[in-house]
């Protein structure tokens, strides 16, 4: 509405001002054009009288613009020389001097204005010199009309768009804001109706919808941990209980001794979780890649796997390596990798020792590095494998051994972290799992 | 012998019960309760130990450990931090700190390290020579090579490592964590018993055939070298 009284503004102020310039321009040019035009008969009346008079009204009328109306009258208002067909006729009685009036050309039957410059001879004739109101005042004209026309027309269309997007704006606006009000009412499975045309709108509800996909998918996740881990620290808790009471009512000394030191051993794998669990979402806010540098991933998979052979061999399994030809450098954080490696690898021993050995495997695919631990054991059914990865997603549904199924969930943090990925395979069988890294450059933040 | 140790932690409880601790050991505590006092206590440079929590008001731990070292004060630090994740870790130790503990830890790692730093400043302050001995067992560690009455035993590298360590912190309780950051390099908690295998294969090699034991478990605690 605003914009329609602005545009509506605007187009009266410069149609005034181009009347108002035009109106004086044409008139004042006009007006000395035919007085100049008067003078000049005027003067060749006084010098040379009747005669001469006649040679200039021929002069005019040959080398004068269609424009010229030029006409000398005897007193009865006859025509004797010149193109008009009758007397100007004026608003009042003519009078000498610059006036406006209607004129007539010979063989024309319609009048035209004019300006006029009447000069009242000693014989009572009237020499009459003036010009049609030429293209400029009709031009003014025009334009004003055309402009009026085009005003109106502005202001209409003007106001007809106005109503029509503000409409549409309101209507776009108004899904997006019926859609937030839902989330604000904590309703996040509402999702912005899309036109399909693309416009700006579309781009913004696609953004929105964006948003609230990964949102939901973020509070889907919390709510899983959450759960998850109030689930998950419920056991130890009340281990960590019962072993308090028991310490508490005892009066064995042996006995308190091992009561409280089972205590300790469930605080500590309190702690563990804890610690797991925050080490997933650190390596989720991508803040340690500050810490990243350059590292022979073949030499820490060497490393840690001379680490964990001794403890395969005491599980009954046994723990091999494939090292790669050559160094394989990768610009990430050491700490991390070993740790999801290690996670891997206490994952096959954990699950899989029982089927026989356990192989680690470092190599690279051009510009992608794959550390492959596979075991020998059960492995995972295709189905559940996405299930497997998600934090406190163990597979077993007693939850009742320590390790709380993080194990592959930080895995697959620390590959994120990494932009990486972290594959569970059928190893045929048992389960091969790949920490599948892009031996990029850098990434972003690191 | 006791020490002067400074302790710079803001939670009146934990400030309590570790002074407890550490004078009950024979060490002397004094103590800070914002990083401002705790840097200002610290330049004065007589302390043989400083002991930082990382989470502290008015300056934080790491400030005041970089504002230190800036100043050319190169008592042993260390940090003790509820930030746990392996990130946090590394940056701790690369601001200057010469061990970082997790909260929450037993009082027994919180010593066994404080031990350890001590230690290694006696060490740094009075070089002795490059052998170290330990009852019968022998340890070169320009040649790495191990004897126990005179008889060679054949360990891996990592192997020795554990032991270098070991014998470094003679008479000393080392904890599982501590061998695992000092021998392996590593900053995570591995869920198996990892370091307990190891610290028993060492201990087949340097007992079996052998009447007196040398590596002990300390209950609760972890392992200690000793004749």
């Amino acid at each position: 509405m605003l914009a329609g009284v602005l545009a509506l503004l605007s187009n009266l102020v410069v149609l005034g001002f181009i009347q108002w310039r035009t109106h004086d321009e044409a008139v004042s040019a006009q007006r000395r054009q035919v007085v100049e035009q008067g003078a000049v008969l005027a003067d060749i009346h006084r010098t040379g009288g009747m005669r001469a008079i006649g040679d200039g009204i021929e002069d005019m009328l040959t080398y004068g613009d269609p424009q010229t109306a030029v006409g000398l009258f005897d007193p009865s208002g006859r025509e004797v020389m010149g193109n008009l067909a009758a007397l100007p006729r004026t608003k009042g009685p003519i009078r000498s001097g610059y006036q406006t009036a209607l004129i007539r050309f010979q063989g024309q039957t319609a009048p035209r204005e004019a300006a006029m410059v009447a000069l009242r001879l000693p014989q009572g004739q009237w020499l009459i010199s003036g010009r049609t109101v030429g293209y400029g005042l009709e031009l003014r004209d025009t334009l004003e009309r055309s402009l009026l026309i085009a005003l109106l027309g502005a202001v209409l269309l003007g106001l007809a768009g106005g109503v029509i997007v503000a409409q549409y704006v309101g209507r776009r606006v108004g899904s997006i804001v019926a859609v937030t009000d839902r989330i604000s009412a904590s309703d996040l499975t509402r999702r912005i109706p899309l036109s399909g045309g693309g416009d700006a709108f579309d781009r913004l509800s696609l953004q929105i919808n964006e948003m609230l996909d990964r949102i939901s998918a973020l509070m889907e996740e919390l709510r899983m941990v959450t759960d998850s881990i109030a689930h998950d620290l419920r056991s130890p808790v009340s281990r960590l209980q019962s072993a308090a009471y028991a310490a508490a009512k005892t009066s064995d000394p042996g006995e308190r001794d091992q009561q409280l030191s089972s205590i300790v051993r469930q605080a500590d794998s309190l702690m563990r979780i804890l610690t797991t669990v925050l080490e997933i979402s650190r390596s989720e806010a991508l803040t340690s890649r500050s810490q990243f540098a350059w590292f022979d991933v073949g030499e820490l998979g060497a490393e840690l796997s001379e680490m964990y052979e001794p403890v395969a061999e005491e599980a009954g399994t046994v723990l091999q390596f494939e090292r790669p030809g050559a160094p394989i450098e990768l610009f990430g954080h050491r700490q991390l990798i070993a740790q999801a490696i290690s996670n891997l690898v206490e994952n096959a021993m954990r699950y899989g020792a029982k089927g026989g050995e356990i192989l680690v495997r470092v190599s690279q695919h051009g510009s992608k590095l794959d550390i492959a631990v596979g075991d020998h054991g059960p492995g995972i059914p295709e189905e559940r494998r996405g299930e497997a990865l998600r934090r406190f997603g163990r597979l077993d549904s007693s939850r009742s051994e320590e390790g709380a199924g993080l194990g592959l969930a930080l895995a697959t943090a620390i590959a994120h972290l990494h932009d990486g990925e972290l594959r569970l395979d059928d190893n045929r069988p048992g389960l091969l799992a790949t920490l599948e890294l892009p031996m990029t450059r850098r990434l972003a933040g690191a | 012998m006791g020490r002067k140790i400074l302790l710079v932690e803001d939670d009146r409880e934990t400030a309590a019960y570790l002074a407890k601790g550490l004078g009950q050991e024979g060490h002397s505590v004094e103590r800070a309760t914002n990083g401002q006092d705790g840097l200002f206590q610290a330049t004065d440079g007589t302390f043989d130990l400083i002991i930082l929590d990382r989470m502290l008001p008015v300056l934080d731990g790491i400030s005041v450990l970089k504002a230190l070292r800036a100043a050319k004060v190169e008592t042993p630090v260390l940090v003790l931090s509820a930030l746990a994740s392996v990130g946090d870790r590394i940056e701790g130790l690369e601001s200057g700190s010469d061990d970082y503990l997790v909260k929450p830890f037993s009082f027994a790692e919180l010593l066994a390290r404080v031990n350890a730093l001590l230690r290694r400043r006696e060490a740094r302050l009075d070089p002795a020579d490059h052998r170290i001995s330990v009852g019968d067992l022998e340890i070169d560690p320009l040649s790495r090579i191990v004897r126990r009455s005179g008889k060679k035993l054949e360990l891996k590298p990592r192997e020795y490592l554990l032991l270098e360590y070991f014998a470094r912190n003679e008479g000393r309780v080392v904890t599982r964590t501590m061998l695992l950051e000092q021998v392996w390099d590593y900053h995570f908690d591995p869920g198996t018993n990892v370091i307990d295998v190891h610290v028993s294969r060492l201990r087949r090699k340097l007992e079996d055939g052998f009447d007196k034991p040398l590596l002990h478990t300390v209950r609760g605690a972890g392992y200690m070298l000793a004749a």
